[in-house]
């Protein structure tokens, strides 16, 4: 039985090729024995073969529950090994030793609209993401977007992100954070945090350790 | 004659070299997207999971993307209503006289830009326009590389078809 299964982009098993087909000895609804000649129709016909037993509508009902609690178990068992492998292919892609993850939050009311994040490690790009209206939303309702996973060896990085947006008064924003930190041996968060500095009524842009 | 056979032989052969890489898509989860619109938005592909997208990569330098943005759409004011979603991505480098073009266009559905190769790498576009349609779990369902006349019909055949899904 040939398991196809997809990870990484969060899509769900192909369950039509995991789960092998409902036997085909399906009993057949109670209407079904058609072809049988009645047993009480008078005796008119008297080569009337007996009549054929069907499955009494009672028996049909629990056979299809039961085949359906079996389906239903099948793609529960399907899933469970779907989210296993998802997290065993992040732990062969990414292991704790080299990983780095970096997240984005926003806590933000008048001063910056969210339009697109760049992030640079070591001075190589490795993430631009634009940002739609439905996203920059659920950043503001408290969403936290897990922006990079990446791998880095022991020893100092420097991170900078570039924010893009628009600031005050409705104007094109752009401003860069950076730090330089040091990646032991294990996993590495850092979060990227986007908050309203009142006192200047600009937005603020810190990077810092993920706690 | 013999001339005229083994050009036909060529051509066949080259237009279905053409195709033959397009079809890897089919059955396939729609490579996700985000890009920026004439508008100034961010649109995601991914966010119109649910709905029917057609989705056309077009240049202004394709003669064949000239003739079928119109029909798009003209396909675009019929079936909206009905839930298809119309998206059209310029692949051209130059961004900026993409705009004027799609502009002068006057078209209905959101037009984006991608000056990068990288849709064109995850779409694996080889012949301009492409078209794609999705359907509403994110499966690319149909792809059509070119455009010539009769092409829209199979566009609406195969729209109609997600869209009674």
């Amino acid at each position: 039985m040939a398991l196809a299964w997809a990870v990484g982009a969060g899509g769900p098993i192909a369950v039509a090729d995991a789960v092998a087909p409902p036997p085909s000895s399906t009993p057949a609804p109670a209407a079904a024995p058609t072809a049988a000649a009645p047993a009480q129709a008078g005796g008119t016909q008297g080569d009337a073969a007996p009549a054929a037993e069907a499955p009494a509508p009672g028996q049909a009902a629990a056979d299809f529950k039961s085949l359906d609690q079996e389906v239903q178990g099948m793609k529960k068992d399907v899933i469970d090994l779907n989210k296993d492998l998802f997290v065993l292919q992040e732990e062969l892609l990414f292991p704790a030793n080299t990983q780095v993850a970096v997240y984005v939050s926003m806590d933000v009311g008048a001063f910056f609209a969210l339009d697109s994040v760049t992030l640079k490690i070591d001075n190589k790009e490795v993430k631009n993401y634009l940002y739609t209206a439905r996203e920059a939303d659920s950043l503001l309702k408290g969403g936290v977007q897990e922006l990079y996973l990446g791998n880095l060896k022991v020893g100092k990085h420097e991170l900078v992100a570039f924010f893009t947006g628009k600031g005050p008064v409705e104007r094109d924003y752009k401003r860069g954070a950076t730090i330089t930190f040091d990646k032991g041996v294990g996993a590495k968060y850092l979060e990227l945090k986007i908050t309203d500095r009142v006192t200047k009524h600009q937005p603020e842009f810190k990077i810092k350790d993920w706690e | 004659m013999l001339h005229r056979f083994w050009g036909l032989a060529l051509s066949s052969l080259l237009a279905g070299a053409a195709l033959s890489a397009v079809p890897t898509l089919l059955g396939k989860p729609a490579p996700d997207f985000a890009l920026k619109g004439m508008d100034g938005k961010n649109l995601r592909l991914s966010e119109y999971r649910g709905q029917v997208v057609l989705v056309n990569f077009w240049a202004r330098w394709a003669g064949d993307s000239r003739r079928e943005l119109p029909v798009l759409d003209r396909i675009n004011t019929t079936y909206n209503r009905a839930g298809l979603v119309v998206l059209g991505v310029s692949v051209d480098e130059d961004v900026r006289r993409a705009r004027e073009f799609a502009e002068g266009m006057k078209l209905g559905f959101p037009i984006l830009f991608d000056a990068t190769p990288d849709i064109g790498r995850d779409y694996s576009i080889e012949k301009m326009p492409m078209t794609i349609l999705v359907d509403r779990s994110g499966v690319v369902r149909y792809v059509s590389a070119g455009f010539k006349p009769g092409d829209d019909r199979a566009y609406l055949d195969q729209i109609r078809e997600l869209l009674r899904e």
